[in-house]
């Protein structure tokens, strides 16, 4: 019996013009968690698609438990007892969580009518033996994200799946989710499961994996024991070069108010209930103020209604002395206001367009792109190359690249780099780093903090506890709707944000 | 890996998804044509009376049907045929505007399966607007305009409900599309039953046909087409349907509404998020179909000899239908639709070819212009073929 229940050795992908995976060798042990680092582009999710069955490799070999073998699709990846969470989920929004969980494995009796009794039977014990709670009538469509994760942990559990791939699970979950998440996945590990776990958050590596192989533009980098590195080496492997994990940032300058919020109510699309009930702050010119919580707790719907893309029932908005709260979602945006949206996918790009088409969104009835109605091309050319140039945005074919054929960082990239080049006085960025690795987050931090400095108001709304501690100069905190309090960084802790986000504290109304 | 010339840094013309979507239409109207053949053969064998040589007659008017001159004894002659050639364009013009219709709203994200609707408002405003002032002694360029765009603008007007009701709702275009296809068709039998002035009395033998536009002297001009195609229909109406085809092009491609509209397609959200007034796009969108739907009408029936008959609440016009494979054949692209249209068009000549020429009967004709419009929707996974095989070409 051989020492590992996978190897992948010197696998080698080529894709037309690059190279995926050049010669790389990951070993996976019997009971443990075996994290997977790189950054967006690494040649992660090839590795895992060949280990799939998706793609066949040019070179190398797969082994199981010693055993050279061939996985030609991922029919044979699930018979070998591989099962993986994909990064979006995989399930079907009208069918229930149990008619999802046994979808292509149904057993059935001799007349091919569906044994669900013993189906349920089973999944329900599996619920309770790793306490995955799910409730297995809702539709999925119903069902909060984190359920989902779970429903399609549980479809691996359900497939006696042995080894068990984690696509970038924590993308979509709140800290407390992530937390419950780390602790099954060291449950399944202590049972004898083997875990990859694809990431490129180091906090989550150095809290539940054994060891670490780091990928770098389709290279193997190294694979390293957990216990042994430390997070400012895990970085320097995976990006290349030293990297800064801290912020940088020098103290705030904050002047004149340029967007006052007083009273803004918001209905909810959900509920009956306001999604966002009374709220009041202003941004000044100089400062980041960041608006933390926890997902789900009216953020989306607060930047809808500043910005227009939902109505608001209550409340005035001034941005740079002038009302706003009547305007259209156009003149809004004219009135001095960027926004770099939370769904880069749903609004802030049109997939189907070119990059270029994308860097004139907003824009593109300016005189300087358009003249009687008619595109200049040249200019948008000219002016796309720009931006890319200064915000280094890569794509495969520059100015004419489809934006869905590009990287989910570089997509950011592009978005920021728009918004920030409108140059307008308040940026609002939403979750600005989501999903995206070290490298990306490094550079957009450091583009946050210079538009500051040159005396930009920015409103920030994050979900990532140390993005606020380390951007934002002033924190409100908002809870089902409502802000509960105002915090000064410098003099709190995550601890009491993480007392604040859960409504467990909250300040009496005079601290406004 | 050449498929960018390293000179220009652009990639080169045969990889482009121009040519690949030229190529998939074309393999799969040669398979269609293939199919079409083998029916011909098929239908020869069982049947009495057919020949081997009238089987192989048969096929070669469903490949060179527009070429035919006739027969020249016992033996089919082909050569330039201006009849043919002529009526194959005044057939085109009708089955382009619709077809780009269709293309329009595809490529802003909506289908637009309201297109034989639309096309029947074009008639009643067009026919009625155009006797009307033909007999009032209106000078002819007037009375044309005139009920040209009475048809275009109750055409856009349609068009413009299942937008409404797509943007304000958010109710399917489809579903209210075939609601308004069948209003459409009742509404203009009601219109024509109820006014005796517009319906053809005068000869005798044509029971429940309009007047045509001929009668009255409001006609589109030949421009040229009576000198090039002696004897044919072909006239003006055809070079108007390729300016606006043109027009289309530019418009969606070149100006700052093209930009809105197929971001609005692409993606609402976006387009929302971007301060684009994604409502006031869809109806729009919806409008600039149903104009160019009926305008195929327009152009249709101001050729003048055309007669329209109709008691029509019982069916739809196919033209507004047949915009749909024009429009996939093309891939949407609005210059495309010009040649897919005409494509169709000679279909149907080499149709009535067939039916005139040798022992098989219309419906035969019309089962292989069926098969071949169904294999043409298969551009698309031809397309994909072509870029698979190319995929693999790249790696070795």
């Amino acid at each position: 019996m051989s020492e590992y229940v996978i190897e992948m050795n010197n696998i080698r992908k080529e894709f037309p013009g690059i190279v995926a995976n050049d010669d790389i060798t990951l070993q996976l042990r019997k009971g443990e968690i075996h994290a997977l680092l790189g950054e967006n582009g690494a040649g992660k999710s090839t590795l895992m698609s060949v280990l799939f069955g998706l793609y066949q490799p040019e070179a190398g070999e797969i082994r199981k438990n010693g055993q050279t073998v061939k996985i030609n699709n991922p029919n044979d990846a699930t018979a070998l007892g591989i099962g993986m969470v994909h990064q979006h989920f995989k399930l079907i929004e009208v069918f229930t969580v149990l008619d999802n969980i046994i979808l292509g494995a149904e057993t059935t009796n001799k007349l091919g009518f569906l044994k669900k009794k013993e189906a349920r039977k089973k999944v329900q014990e599996l619920s309770e033996k790793y306490g995955l709670k799910v409730d297995l009538d809702a539709k999925v469509e119903d069902i909060t994200v984190g359920m989902q994760q779970r429903v399609e942990i549980l479809k691996m559990l359900y497939r006696d799946n042995e080894i068990l791939i984690f696509d970038e699970p924590t993308a979509v979950l709140t800290p407390q989710e992530i937390d419950e998440l780390m602790a099954t996945m060291k449950g399944f590990a202590a049972e004898g499961k083997s875990i990859l776990f694809i990431t490129h958050k180091l906090n989550e590596i150095m809290a539940v994996a054994d060891r670490v192989t780091v990928l770098r533009k389709g290279k193997y980098i190294g694979t390293v024991n957990t216990k042994d590195t430390n997070k400012q080496e895990l970085s320097n492997m995976m990006v290349g070069r030293p990297v800064q994990l801290e912020v940088q940032k020098e103290p705030a300058q904050p002047k004149d108010v340029i967007l006052k919020v007083e009273g803004l109510t918001v209905p909810s699309k959900l509920h009956k209930n306001d999604a966002v009930k009374n709220v009041s702050f202003e941004v000044r010119e100089g400062e980041i103020l960041c608006i933390a919580g926890i997902d789900g707790n009216g953020q989306t719907e607060l930047i809808h209604g500043l910005t227009g893309l939902e109505k608001a029932s209550a409340g005035k908005i001034t941005l740079c002395g002038q009302d706003i709260s009547g305007l259209s979602i156009r003149k809004r945006s004219q009135a001095g206001m960027s926004h770099i949206p939370e769904d880069r996918h749903k609004h802030g790009l049109v997939l189907n367009y070119t990059l270029e088409q994308n860097m004139v969104l907003q824009k593109y009835k300016d005189p300087r792109f358009q003249k009687h109605g008619f595109i200049k091309f040249d200019e948008i050319r000219k002016y796309s190359e720009k931006l890319i140039e200064d915000y280094d945005v890569r794509s495969g074919q520059g100015p004419v690249t489809v934006s869905r054929a590009m990287s989910g960082g570089n997509q950011q990239k592009a978005i920021i780099a728009r918004e920030i080049d409108r140059d307008e006085p308040l940026i609002i960025a939403v979750q600005p780093t989501r999903g995206l690795d070290v490298g990306a987050i490094e550079h957009i931090h450091g583009q946050l903090i210079a538009e500051r400095d040159k005396g930009k108001a920015v409103l920030l709304v994050s979900l990532e506890l140390d993005e606020v501690m380390g951007l934002a100069d002033r924190i409100i905190v908002l809870y089902e709707g409502e802000i509960v309090g105002e915090l000064n960084p410098k003099e709190t802790n995550p601890q009491e944000l993480g007392l604040y986000m859960s409504g467990a504290k909250r300040q009496g109304k005079e601290a406004e | 890996m050449l498929r960018v010339d390293p000179s220009t840094g652009k990639q080169k013309w045969y990889t482009t998804d121009g040519t690949k979507s030229v190529l998939s239409a074309l393999i799969s109207i040669l398979i269609g044509m293939a199919v079409g053949s083998l029916i011909i053969i098929i239908v020869g064998l069982t049947k009495d009376g057919i020949s081997t040589k009238g089987i192989w007659d048969g096929i070669r008017l469903v490949f060179m049907g527009i070429l035919s001159t006739g027969r020249d004894g016992a033996e089919l002659s082909f050569g330039f045929n201006p009849v043919n050639v002529g009526n194959m364009l005044f057939r085109a013009t009708p089955l382009i505007m619709t077809g780009l219709s269709v293309a329009v709203a595809f490529k802003t994200g909506l289908f637009n399966i309201g297109a034989p609707g639309q096309y029947l408002m074009g008639i009643a405003g067009t026919l009625s607007v155009g006797l009307t002032l033909g007999n009032a002694g209106c000078p002819v360029v007037v009375a044309w305009f005139a009920a040209f765009l009475t048809g275009v603008i109750l055409g856009a007007l349609w068009g413009a409900i299942p937008g409404i009701f797509k943007a304000f709702l958010n109710i399917n275009e489809v579903i209210t599309c075939i609601m308004t296809n069948w209003i459409a068709a009742n509404l203009v039998t009601w219109w024509f039953d109820s006014h005796e002035i517009f319906k053809n009395a005068a000869e005798g033998g044509k029971i429940g046909y309009i007047i045509p536009l001929k009668n009255v002297g409001v006609v589109t001009p030949k421009m040229g087409m009576d000198v090039l195609f002696p004897g044919s229909q072909a006239n003006g109406g055809f070079w108007i349907a390729c300016i606006i085809a043109v027009a289309v092009y530019i418009l969606m491609t070149k100006t700052t509404l093209g930009y809105e509209l197929t971001a609005c397609g692409s993606n609402r959200h976006a387009a929302k998020y971007a301060g684009i007034n994604d409502k006031k796009n869809i109806i729009l969108s919806m409008m600039i179909a149903g104009g160019l739907a009926s305008a195929g009408a327009c152009l249709y029936y101001l050729a003048g000899n055309t007669e329209f008959f109709w008691s029509t609440y019982l069916s739809l016009p196919p033209e507004g239908f047949n915009g749909i494979p024009v429009a996939l054949l093309a891939a949407n692209n609005p210059v495309a639709v010009v040649f897919s249209g005409l494509f169709m068009s000679m279909l149907n000549i080499c149709g009535t070819q067939l039916k005139s020429l040798t022992a098989y009967n219309e419906y035969i004709a019309d089962i292989i212009i069926a098969v071949i419009v169904y294999l043409s929707a298969f551009s698309m996974f031809i397309k994909q073929l072509l870029n698979g095989r190319k995929q693999k070409g790249g790696n070795k």
